[in-house]
């Protein structure tokens, strides 16, 4: 830290108002030397705003502290090592850590720290098949499913695999976001070749989120020849989706029908059981023993994704480490008071059947009524194995509140809707979508 | 004799944990105060009513970031004029980052997805940001789904109101900090007749201390009731 600098800071601090100090000064980084000082701002917006709105004061209290000695130069730059900006040089992580590999991969995702259970063991298989042959198995390789299920650990664990199996290989992982980023630099920079030359050399592209292609038009057009390139000379290819490509509003219909050449897997949102599963997982990771009630009730109560499952489990223990107190069901409810109470607001009997009766385009009133057509009936179940699920409400509450049934009706709707679920494909994705609705 | 008038020096107190009054939210200063110093927790979403202190939390955040030797950055954001995304340029390496009512970005689709490839490639690069919102991530109206389970993921703290007990707390340290001492009596008067959230109470101690310091008179009772007749002077 350059001493003069300090001294600005100290003097800069009782002179700017707290809001410009902590957004605009402190972030620079000073670099001395023997005439000059070097002010580093992160990016052009603040190197902008620093010199309309701050540099004279800068030149003045440096002046006065240097006695003169230094003048200032303000531009862009940080002092630790730059991010990879672009793809020539994807091999410089921006702060190496353990975690990280050069390729983007994230060491800490891997098939054994993945938990399987129903609603992603396809796509586990699918994905083991690729790592253990590479551009054979299934090319590409295409998991989708909503938002924080699991997918982006899937793939980093393919990455990941190989590399165990073949450290030379070539695997590079990104969001679909940074090859768009990557393609207006290289457009700018008129260097598309070599854009060309570095995703279609690769041994095995990962690309996740592909549905934010969607209406980048050019950049559709330079994905869909890296990936016939790479599919020609059998080097694998995994992407990712939110949903099924086809899909996909603004995507062209030949990278459609191209993403669905290998293998399309679905991931589901997890059981309950597999909630339980991944907690004492997570949990056992940071070493924290984690009783089995308090995994069971905070999969009860967080029914969503893995991301609200993990979000949870973080809370309680970092409360358990404050409070210095035991980890029990209820340590657990007092702690996740909060959460529980807002998800208990968001998912209630009202608002799943209001979701329901959107879904199958009925009326609210049917879900209550004595209709027995099978057009509202399957509906009222699976509302009523929803609310069941989603909410706390006992089998004569959920009755009452359609349309004042008895408890017994529920006990059947609930064990018939299950045993659908396993059966019927249709059944099992409409409450699928249902379940990712209401816990969003 | 014409009253004094006290020198109208504003002393522009940065934002510490030290200036910071915690009341019942000790815990959340803990984590955050953690969160920096041994870069545990990589999101913190910290949500709560206006005027529980948030932007003060997070500026402290940044104050402590620096003091141990890391690169911070800290923007607030203004729902009414939203500043240009590349604000979030090439803030992946930064190593905390701070962003006070990041709800104003909801429902903004070219600062959802700004933020959201910026998350994203600050998270890769193992560094740790906290977010401030005056609702918990579920309520917020953000569209793009993956940013809205990405906000769920860290640890989500929420700001606590102050209890009447934490108020009068929050008075006495204010007034401390400002080197003038405030009996119960006063302390709880204030509480019944003013705004008690911290901002309109550390506003309303601010100008009772330029109004004592004019009169030279202490703090008291029957000096405030006096007060209150020319409600100008507070």
């Amino acid at each position: 830290m350059s001493p003069i600098w300090n001294n600005c800071l100290a003097k800069l601090e009782n002179e700017i108002s707290a809001a410009d100090f902590s957004t605009w000064i402190r972030p620079l980084q000073a670099v001395e030397s023997e005439n000059q000082i070097r002010l580093l701002a992160p990016n052009r917006f603040v190197l902008d705003w620093v010199k309309q709105h701050h540099f004279k004061k800068l030149e003045e209290v440096i002046h006065d502290f240097s006695n003169g000695a230094l003048t200032l130069q303000l531009e862009i730059g940080s002092k630790q090592s730059a991010p990879p900006k672009s793809f020539s040089k994807p091999a410089a992580p921006v702060v190496a850590t353990n975690k990280s590999r050069p390729n983007n991969l994230n060491r800490a995702f891997t098939f054994e720290n993945f938990v399987e259970g129903k609603s992603n063991q396809l796509a586990k298989a699918a994905s083991i098949q690729v790592s253990e042959n590479m551009g054979k198995a299934y090319n590409p390789l295409l998991i989708y499913g909503g938002s924080g299920l699991g997918k982006t650990h899937m793939m980093h664990a393919i990455g990941n695999a190989i590399l165990e199996k073949k450290p030379s290989a070539n695997v590079i992982y990104l969001h679909s976001e940074k090859f768009v980023q990557d393609m207006v630099k290289a457009l700018q920079q008129n260097s598309i070749n070599t854009f060309k030359e570095y995703y279609r050399g690769v041994d095995a592209l990962l690309i996740d989120d592909i549905q934010f292609f969607a209406g980048k038009e050019r950049s559709q057009e330079e994905f869909f020849h890296t990936f016939n390139t790479l599919l020609e000379k059998k080097h694998q290819v995994v992407l990712t989706c939110d949903k099924y490509p086809k899909e996909i509003v603004g995507l062209e219909d030949r990278l459609k029908s191209r993403f669905g050449w290998g293998l399309p897997v679905a991931v589901e949102p997890p059981d309950f059981e597999t909630r339980a599963a991944i907690l004492l997982k997570k949990a056992h990771q940071v070493n924290v023993d984690l009783p089995q009630e308090v995994a069971f009730f905070i999969a009860k109560r967080i029914p969503s994704n893995v991301r609200d499952l993990e979000g949870a489990l973080r809370r309680v223990i970092a409360n358990a480490q404050f409070t210095g107190k035991p980890i029990t069901t209820e340590f657990t409810k007092e702690a996740l008071h909060d959460l529980i109470s807002l998800q208990d607001k968001l998912i209630n009997i009202d608002n799943i059947q209001k979701t329901v009766a959107e879904y199958f385009k009925i009326r609210i009133a049917d879900l209550s009524s004595k209709n027995r057509r099978q057009s509202v009936t399957r509906p009222r179940q699976i509302a009523m194995t929803l609310a069941r699920e989603l909410t706390s409400h006992s089998y004569p509450e959920i009755g009452d509140a359609f349309g004042g049934r008895d408890h017994t009706t529920v006990i059947n709707a609930v064990k018939r809707v299950n045993e659908l679920k396993e059966s019927d494909i249709k059944v099992s994705e409409d409450y699928a979508n249902l379940l990712r609705t209401l816990s969003h | 004799m014409a009253e004094q008038l006290p020198l109208q020096f504003e002393f522009n107190t940065q934002q510490t944990f030290h200036n910071y009054y915690p009341g019942s939210n000790q815990e959340i200063v803990a984590h955050l105060q953690e969160a920096i110093i041994h870069r545990t927790e990589q999101l913190i979403f910290l949500w709560g009513e206006p005027g529980l202190g948030k932007t003060h939390l997070l500026r402290a955040s940044c104050q402590l970031a620096y003091e141990q030797q890391q690169s911070s950055f800290m923007i607030s954001l203004n729902p009414e004029a939203l500043p240009d995304v590349s604000i979030l340029d090439d803030l992946d390496a930064i190593e905390s980052v701070c962003i006070d009512n990041i709800d104003a970005i909801a429902g903004i689709d070219e600062w959802e997805h700004a933020f959201f490839n910026f998350f994203n490639r600050h998270r890769d690069n193992d560094q740790h940001l906290i977010l401030s919102a005056s609702s918990p991530p579920v309520y917020l109206t953000v569209q793009l789904a993956d940013l809205k389970t990405r906000l769920n993921w860290g640890l989500t703290l929420k700001l606590k109101a102050l209890t009447d007990n934490d108020s009068l707390g929050a008075l006495t340290f204010k007034a401390d900090s400002l080197g003038f001492e405030i009996s119960p009596q006063v302390g709880r008067f204030l509480l019944t007749h003013f705004a008690r959230d911290l901002p309109s109470l550390w506003a309303l101690l601010d100008r009772l201390d330029v109004a004592s310091l004019a009169a030279k008179r202490k703090l008291t009772l029957p000096f405030l009731k006096q007060l209150l007749k020319t409600p100008s002077d507070v």
